[in-house]
């Protein structure tokens, strides 16, 4: 079942991004070319000021590129307007940031099926309930996020991500708040989403032991790919951010 | 059903933002309030006035009266009916009952001398008893029958302290008379006299105290059961001479209390008029608190977004929100708006106004203008701050401070110019050129002058930071100048950061201090124009006024008049006469006016009037196109018709009005009966005016409603009264300024709320809580004096404008008066000082290690 499909679920073709004009322009993205497949775990990784957070906000439709095309499936979010990039992100793509990924004002269910909520979609129940069991939330639907430690937090942000089964999933330094162990049970929970569910993660992270759970790591340092591993192990990782660090 | 996720959202985050919204609430109820108590006050009391009128003309059923020309029927002087005309009405098939209406005024003296003071007016009546058609009720005692017999309704018994068989002492139109109280009266269900004091004579008693020479007011006819009233009516009709006409009792209920209701509305409008600018104020406070609360809620807009929230559902959800405020504050405002009624009622009763007792209505139109204006207000502030929140982009969810350059994107520089010109131009337009008479003038420059405050409020953000600046560096605080102590250095660059919020929370109290200069500059010159006036003009040593607006009865002026310490002696009566098609109020005088009020004649003598003449003022006059010796035709009230000689024009018409008459031609022209509303009065030569003095306080005892003044005196009190009317403006808008308060403090308490972090810092590293309360404090007061400057800096050029507009009859001089402007100042420090109390006290209180921990 943990076939590798050859479909890619999103990709990046000569994509460059520019901030500022002149002596203060910054290259953020340099003509970066990539793909992510379908099941596949992605881990991006790269120093501060490499360009991963910006690739990622590109290939999420978030931010938008100076030159190049960003493809979510075979829609080039080039080609559309503001209301339907809002679709397209309520349908296609998942969400799960560092920190503040939830409404205050929700309960733990109401912020999973928001998405589907905000888009008058009725959610797969069948779904809704593997996903819930999945991330162990059966007890915790009722509680608002402030009744909520960080972990769990962090684990009805996965489950909103998934709940709307999208295409593909974007985490922004998913562990970056949480103890180690926290953070471990999280990205166990990401790794299954991947394996048992078939979804698609892309994760932008600097934490070698994350990186880690990935099916395949990116390397990016100055707004390029600079290397590529696949099947990583944190050793592995932290070799290869030595090598590229020297 | 599930609910729709907006919907949810908006409530949850009304709910989560409860005490942030609070004040809020408050100002939109207490707009609301008053929109809705107006309406209550006036529909209630309007009622209770009609049931009033209603109730006394009890069994009326026809009344005959003199026909008017032209004018208002309620407010016409009436030719009186001859008693002579019941005999033949009596006579008539179905008519059971006649009685003579007669209704002058009669002062009730108290037991220590004084008059008997009422809100309302002082009533002498010719009364037959409960029996009778009057629909006057006996409470005590009995009816008066003869000579020397007086009721009063109980209620000003009572305050006088006058119980039944006391001897009483009334002053009517011939004088004073003494009469034994033999009954005590009511209306209706109440025990007053509906807001005036009435004495009640048998009609022979009447007919001679109160001076009718067997003349009545109008007469009052009741049938006889069974018969059909149009029939009576018209063989009433039949017998009567021309210029009589017959009318329903209801019709003449209708009349009498339309004339009240009028007053009423203006009393009503002019409320509504302060809870327009009440609610304008409290919508700077709304757009405010929703702005904050968006950017506040930055990075929650952002994630909604991001998970898939399209811009129309932020935009909903914003304008959601404020419909939520505005739904609440309407409710509480309606219910704000029957305390407004009651409070109002209560104190004007606590004056003595002695409103009818009503309950209190609220109509149907008084619930759906409330609810449209309250939730209207509300949710057209909320629509700037909810079309921000939808420029929030998805990205600021991860990186806020993208998400701060799009709220801070806006046209206002341009918006502002434009909103701001058009402002000026029409305020301009509407005062000077005045289109479409009253209404045009009113709108054009209320609408002016509400652009311009949102221009000048949108501009103010680009002065909002230099001018905080300049603000802390002036002020010296406590002694010395702000920005030489930390507390006040961080005053000053938290004012000068959000330059916008600043400018919006300085705006409510600018528009509440602009108009407040406003009116104080505009009151200032009229006052001075007043006094300037008054002092060129009014050459009698006496003037003698009766406060109630009754007038005097014509018999003072007469013994006045024959005081050999007096010289020139005039009253100043008044009539209605329709001149070139238009209806004017006309003067009659004695030609020894001229000796008590200069009018400037500019051609012709004031002694013309003694020979039938009219004097008018140079404007009329010019109008007209007459000059001395050319003929006028006028049109008298009752239909009379006189073709008078121009006999003077005038220069100064302060204190004459446009047109004089002679008191002959007067009474040869209309035998309404007289009054006088005052009367002027020279001291002869040679005499002292202590023995003047007192010759004429010995003639006023006998009529102690009359107010005797020398020239100062009577000064001093046209001065006064004005001030009077000023202070309620000024109470009035007061109320707005503090609504500009609830918004300072407001803000303050949100921006303490945001900055909770930053405070904890300033804790950590040492700062005191004493002096993180002054910080916040200060900055509050730094805020106040920028609102005050800008309101100061738009409101005196207003006020300047509106002095220049008024006709030169009413305001001559401009004057900025400085004593209130620096008034102003010194109070918008305290208001800030007020409005800082309580956010200063809980940044004050908040733990280090929570304050630093939040996110």
């Amino acid at each position: 079942m943990t076939q590798v499909s050859t479909v890619a679920a999103a990709g990046a073709i000569n994509a460059s991004k520019i901030y500022g004009k002149d002596d203060s322009e910054v290259r953020a993205l340099d003509d970066v070319t990539v793909d992510f497949a379908l099941g596949q775990f992605t881990a991006i990784m790269g120093p501060s000021g490499s360009g991963k957070s910006t690739l990622m906000h590109c290939l999420a439709g978030l931010d938008a590129l100076t030159s190049g095309r960003v493809l979510i499936g075979d829609t080039d979010l080039a080609q559309l307007d503001d209301k339907q990039l809002t679709s397209l992100r309520r349908e296609k793509v998942g969400f799960i940031f560092q920190a503040y990924n939830l409404i205050p004002t929700l309960s733990a269910l109401e912020n999973i099926t928001l998405p589907m909520d905000l888009g008058g979609v009725k959610p797969d129940q069948e779904w809704l309930d593997t996903v819930i069991d999945k991330m162990n939330l059966r007890n915790r639907l009722s509680h608002r996020p402030s009744e909520l430690s960080g972990g769990q937090q962090q684990r009805v942000a996965v489950a909103r991500a998934l709940a709307s089964r999208p295409q593909i999933i974007f985490a922004d330094e998913p562990t970056g708040n949480l103890d180690s162990k926290t953070g471990a049970e999280i990205l166990a929970f990401m790794k299954h989403a991947v394996t048992d569910l078939h979804q698609t993660i892309v994760m932008v992270t600097h934490d070698p032991v994350a990186a880690a759970y990935a099916d395949r790591v990116i390397f990016l340092a100055d707004g390029k790919v600079v290397a590529e591993i696949d099947n990583p192990t944190s050793e592995l990782v932290l070799d290869r951010m030595k090598r590229l660090g020297s | 059903m599930m609910a729709s996720p907006v919907v949810r959202l908006t409530l949850r985050g009304v709910l989560a933002r409860k005490f942030r919204i609070l004040l809020t609430i408050l100002a939109v109820v207490s707009g609301v309030a008053f929109v809705s108590g107006a309406f209550i006050l006036t529909d209630s009391v309007k009622g209770a006035i009609n049931n009033l009128f209603v109730e006394l003309r009890g069994e009326v059923d026809l009344e005959i009266r003199t026909k008017i020309a032209f004018g208002d029927s309620a407010r016409a002087e009436r030719d009186p009916v001859p008693v002579s005309l019941m005999k033949d009405i009596a006579a008539l098939d179905g008519v059971r009952l006649v009685e003579a209406n007669l209704l002058r005024q009669a002062t009730i003296i108290k037991p220590d001398g004084e008059p008997l003071k009422t809100s309302g007016p002082a009533f002498g009546i010719s009364w037959t008893g409960p029996d009778g058609l009057d629909g006057r009720t006996l409470l005590e005692g009995a009816i008066p029958t003869k000579s020397g017999e007086v009721a009063i309704d109980k209620a000003s018994a009572k305050r006088a302290g006058y119980v039944l068989g006391d001897s009483v002492t009334v002053v009517g139109p011939t004088g004073k008379g003494e009469f034994t109280l033999v009954g005590l009266t009511g209306t209706g269900s109440t025990s007053g006299g509906g807001g005036a004091s009435v004495c009640a004579f048998d009609p022979i008693t009447a007919n001679e105290f109160l001076g009718a020479e067997n003349k009545a007011d109008s007469i009052y006819v009741g049938i006889t059961p069974g018969a059909a009233r149009s029939d009576v009516q018209k063989a009433i009709e039949k017998v009567l001479p021309s210029g009589y006409e017959v009318i329903t009792g209801e019709q003449s209920a209708k009349e009498t209390a339309g004339a009240i209701n009028k007053i009423i509305d203006i009393f009503g409008k002019v409320l509504l008029g302060f809870a327009a600018i009440s609610l304008f104020v409290s919508a700077f406070l709304i757009f405010n608190t929703f702005a904050i609360i968006v950017s506040q809620r930055l990075r929650e807009l952002a994630l909604l977004r991001a998970v898939g929230a399209s811009t129309r559902q932020i935009h909903l959800m914003i304008i959601g929100e404020g419909l939520v405020v505005g739904i609440i504050a309407t409710g509480l405002g309606l219910l704000g708006g029957l305390g407004v009624a009651k409070g109002i009622t209560f104190a004007f009763n606590a004056a003595g106004a002695a409103f009818p007792a009503a309950d209190l209505l609220i109509s149907s139109r008084t619930i759906i203008l409330s609810v449209l204006i309250g939730i209207g207000v509300t949710v057209a502030a909320a629509v700037v701050p909810a079309l921000r929140a939808g420029r929030i982009p998805p990205v600021a969810a991860m990186r806020p401070e993208l998400g701060f350059s799009a709220l801070q994107r806006s046209k206002r520089l341009i918006v502002g110019i434009a909103t701001l010109a058009t402002g000026i131009a029409l305020f301009s337009i509407g005062l000077f050129v005045q289109p479409g008479g009253t209404v045009g003038t009113l709108g054009g420059s209320a609408l002016g002058a509400v652009l311009l405050f949102l221009g000048v409020a949108s501009l103010s953000t680009t002065v909002a930071a230099p001018v905080s600046r300049a603000i802390s560096r002036i002020l010296p605080f406590p002694l010395r100048p702000m920005t030489n102590s930390v507390p006040g250095r961080l005053a000053s660059r938290n004012a000068q950061r959000t330059p916008r919020r600043t400018a919006s929370t300085a705006s409510a109290l600018m528009v509440g201090l602009a108009l407040v200069s406003m009116v104080s500059v505009v009151a200032a010159s009229v006052k001075k124009s007043f006094t300037d006036q008054l002092k060129t003009s009014v050459t009698a040593d006496f003037f003698v006024t009766n406060l109630s607006f009754q007038g005097l009865p014509v018999a003072f002026g007469e013994r006045l008049a024959a005081l050999p310490e007096l010289g020139s002696v005039s009253p100043f009566r008044a009539t209605r006469a329709l001149i070139n098609g238009e209806e004017k109020q006309i003067g009659a005088v004695k030609p020894e006016m001229g000796d008590l009020v200069d009018i400037k004649v500019e051609k012709g003598s004031i002694k013309s009037l003694a020979d039938g003449d009219i004097l008018l003022y140079k404007d009329p006059a010019r109008d007209l196109n007459v000059d001395v010796g050319d003929t006028i035709d006028v049109t008298w009230q009752n239909g009379k018709t006189s073709k008078l000689t121009v006999g003077g024009i005038y220069a100064d018409s302060s204190v004459a009005g446009n047109w004089l008459i002679g008191l002959d031609t007067l009474a040869e022209v209309s035998s309404a009966p007289p009054v006088d509303f005052f009367i002027g009065a020279k001291i002869a030569d040679g005499v002292s005016i202590e023995d003047a003095r007192a010759a004429v306080d010995k003639v006023a005892a006998d009529f102690p409603s009359a107010e005797v003044q020398d020239q100062a005196e009577f000064q001093k009190s046209q001065e006064d009264q004005l001030n009077q009317l000023l202070a309620i403006v000024y109470g009035l808008l007061i109320f707005a300024i503090f609504i500009a308060i609830l918004g300072i403090a407001n803000t303050m308490a949100l921006s303490v709320f945001e900055r909770t972090r930053e405070f904890g810092l300033l804790r950590a590293v040492g700062m005191s809580r004493r002096h993180l309360k002054r910080s916040v404090r200060w900055e509050a007061i730094i805020v106040s004096v920028f609102g005050a400057t800008l309101g100061i800096v738009v409101g005196i050029p207003l006020g300047i404008a509106v002095a220049i507009a008024l006709p030169d009859s009413f305001v001559t001089a401009t004057v900025v008066p400085i004593n209130t402007i620096v008034t102003i100042l010194i109070a918008s420090v305290v208001v800030g000082i007020f409005a800082a109390i309580f956010p200063a006290r809980r940044a004050a209180k908040l733990d280090v290690l929570d304050a630093i921990a939040t996110q």
